[in-house]
C-alpha cells in the first residue's frame, strides 16, 4: 500500500527541511497508532518500554533520513512499524543474549532459575524452597521481597518496580535513577545471603 | 505520568541526542534553571503536554527565517510568541556556554538572528511621525 495523502504531505514537509514544527506534527498524530502496531506484532509478553524505545527510534531515524522512505512502495505507518520492530527484536535479542550470560549469583541480574536448575551443584545444595527461605530471612519487609521476585522473574522494564515502591509520582528520570539504586541495593543484599546460605551448607557459588 | 499508555515524553527525551532538535537544549535550560515542566509551560504560556511537542521541533533556521519559524512553533504548541523566542535563545546560548570552545554551534547565530528579530519587532511598534 502507498503512502496516504496525509503521509505524502507529511513527507514532503520533512524533506523539504523548512517547516520546524512538521516532524513534531508527524510524531503527534503517528506515535500511538505505532506503539500499538509494534506491541501487536511483539505479542503480549513485550517490554512496553523497549516496544517504546523501537517506535521513538525508528521515528527519530525517519527524522535523520527521510529520503530512505519511498512513498509509492509502502504506507509510511507501516514503513515505521516494520523499522521499529526490527529495533524491537534487535534490542530483544540483545537482552536475551545479555540475560543468558547472566547465570553468576555474582551477576546484578541473575534469577532463580539459573541458580537451582543451569548448575547441578547448586542444584543439589540450594533447593528452591530454601532458597525463598533464605530470601524471607533477608528480606522481611514485603515490599523488598516483591522487588526481589520482580528480579528473580528478570523483569527488566522499571515500571513495575516503580508501581512496587510507590514512585510512580516522580519524574521519568528520578524514577530510573531511584529504582536502578534501589535494584542494585536489593541485589547486593540477596547476593550476599544467597551466598552466605551456600557457606553454610558447604558449597560454593562461582 | 502514566507510562502504561505511550506518551510523546519518552520520544522527547530519546530525541535529545538529536542537535536539530529542540529537546536537547530544551532539557538543558530547563535543567541549570531548576524548571520542572509546569513552571516552563508557565513561562511559555503554554501547557505542560505541548512541552514534548515542542521538544520535537526543528530548531528555528537562521534569519531570515528565524521568525518565521519561531511563530510557527509559537502557533502549533499555543505558546506565547516572544517568550518563546527569548526561551529558545537562552537554551541555546547555554548550551553554546557548555560546550567546550571552538566547537561549530549554530547557537550563537540564533542569538544574532534574535537580535534580528527583536530589532525588526521594535522598528514595526515605532509610532509613525507622521
Amino acid at each position: 500500500m502507498k503512502a496516504t495523502a496525509e503521509e505524502y504531505d507529511f513527507h514532503q514537509r520533512i524533506l523539504a527541511r523548512d517547516d520546524p514544527v512538521a516532524f513534531a506534527a508527524l510524531a503527534e498524530w503517528l506515535y500511538n497508532p505505532l506503539v500499538q502496531d509494534v506491541r501487536r506484532r511483539a505479542g503480549s509478553h513485550a517490554d512496553p518500554a523497549l516496544v517504546e524505545e523501537a517506535v521513538g527510534e525508528a521515528l527519530l531515524d525517519y527524522h535523520d533520513h527521510p529520503e530512505r522512505y519511498i512513498p509509492n512502495r509502502a504506507s509510511l505507518r507501516s514503513y515505521l512499524a516494520m523499522a521499529a520492530h526490527r529495533d524491537y527484536q534487535n534490542a530483544f535479542a540483545k537482552e536475551l543474549r545479555v540475560s543468558g550470560r547472566q547465570v553468576s549469583l555474582f551477576d546484578p541480574a541473575f534469577r532463580e532459575q539459573d541458580i537451582v536448575g543451569s548448575q547441578e551443584m547448586i542444584d543439589s545444595q540450594l533447593q528452591e524452597e530454601e532458597l525463598w527461605q533464605r530470601i524471607d530471612e533477608v528480606f522481611p519487609d514485603p515490599t523488598e521481597r516483591r522487588i526481589v521476585k520482580l528480579i528473580l522473574n528478570k523483569t527488566r522494564s522499571p515500571e513495575p518496580y516503580a508501581q512496587v515502591l510507590g514512585l510512580c509520582h516522580l519524574p521519568y528520570d528520578e524514577r530510573i535513577r531511584e529504582v536502578r539504586r534501589v535494584k542494585y541495593r536489593i541485589t547486593k543484599r540477596l547476593r550476599r545471603g544467597i551466598a552466605q546460605q551456600l557457606d553454610r551448607i558447604g558449597g560454593n557459588v562461582q | 505520568m502514566n507510562r502504561n499508555s505511550p506518551s510523546l515524553e519518552r520520544l522527547a527525551q530519546l530525541a535529545q541526542g538529536r542537535p536539530n532538535l529542540l529537546a536537547g537544549a530544551l532539557s538543558l535550560y530547563k535543567e541549570q534553571e531548576g524548571l520542572d515542566d509546569e513552571q516552563l509551560a508557565a513561562l511559555l504560556g503554554c501547557e505542560p503536554a505541548a512541552l514534548s511537542r515542542l521538544a520535537l521541533c526543528e530548531r528555528p533556521r537562521p534569519a531570515p527565517h528565524f521568525r518565521e519559524d519561531v511563530e510557527r512553533i509559537a502557533t502549533y504548541i499555543h505558546a506565547d510568541l516572544m517568550q518563546l523566542a527569548m526561551l529558545i535563545r537562552a537554551a541555546e546560548s547555554r548550551e553554546a556556554l557548555s560546550k567546550r570552545p571552538g566547537e561549530d554551534s549554530p547557537v550563537l547565530l540564533a542569538a544574532r538572528d534574535y537580535e534580528e528579530f527583536e530589532e525588526t519587532r521594535t522598528g514595526e511598534e515605532e509610532p509613525s511621525d507622521g
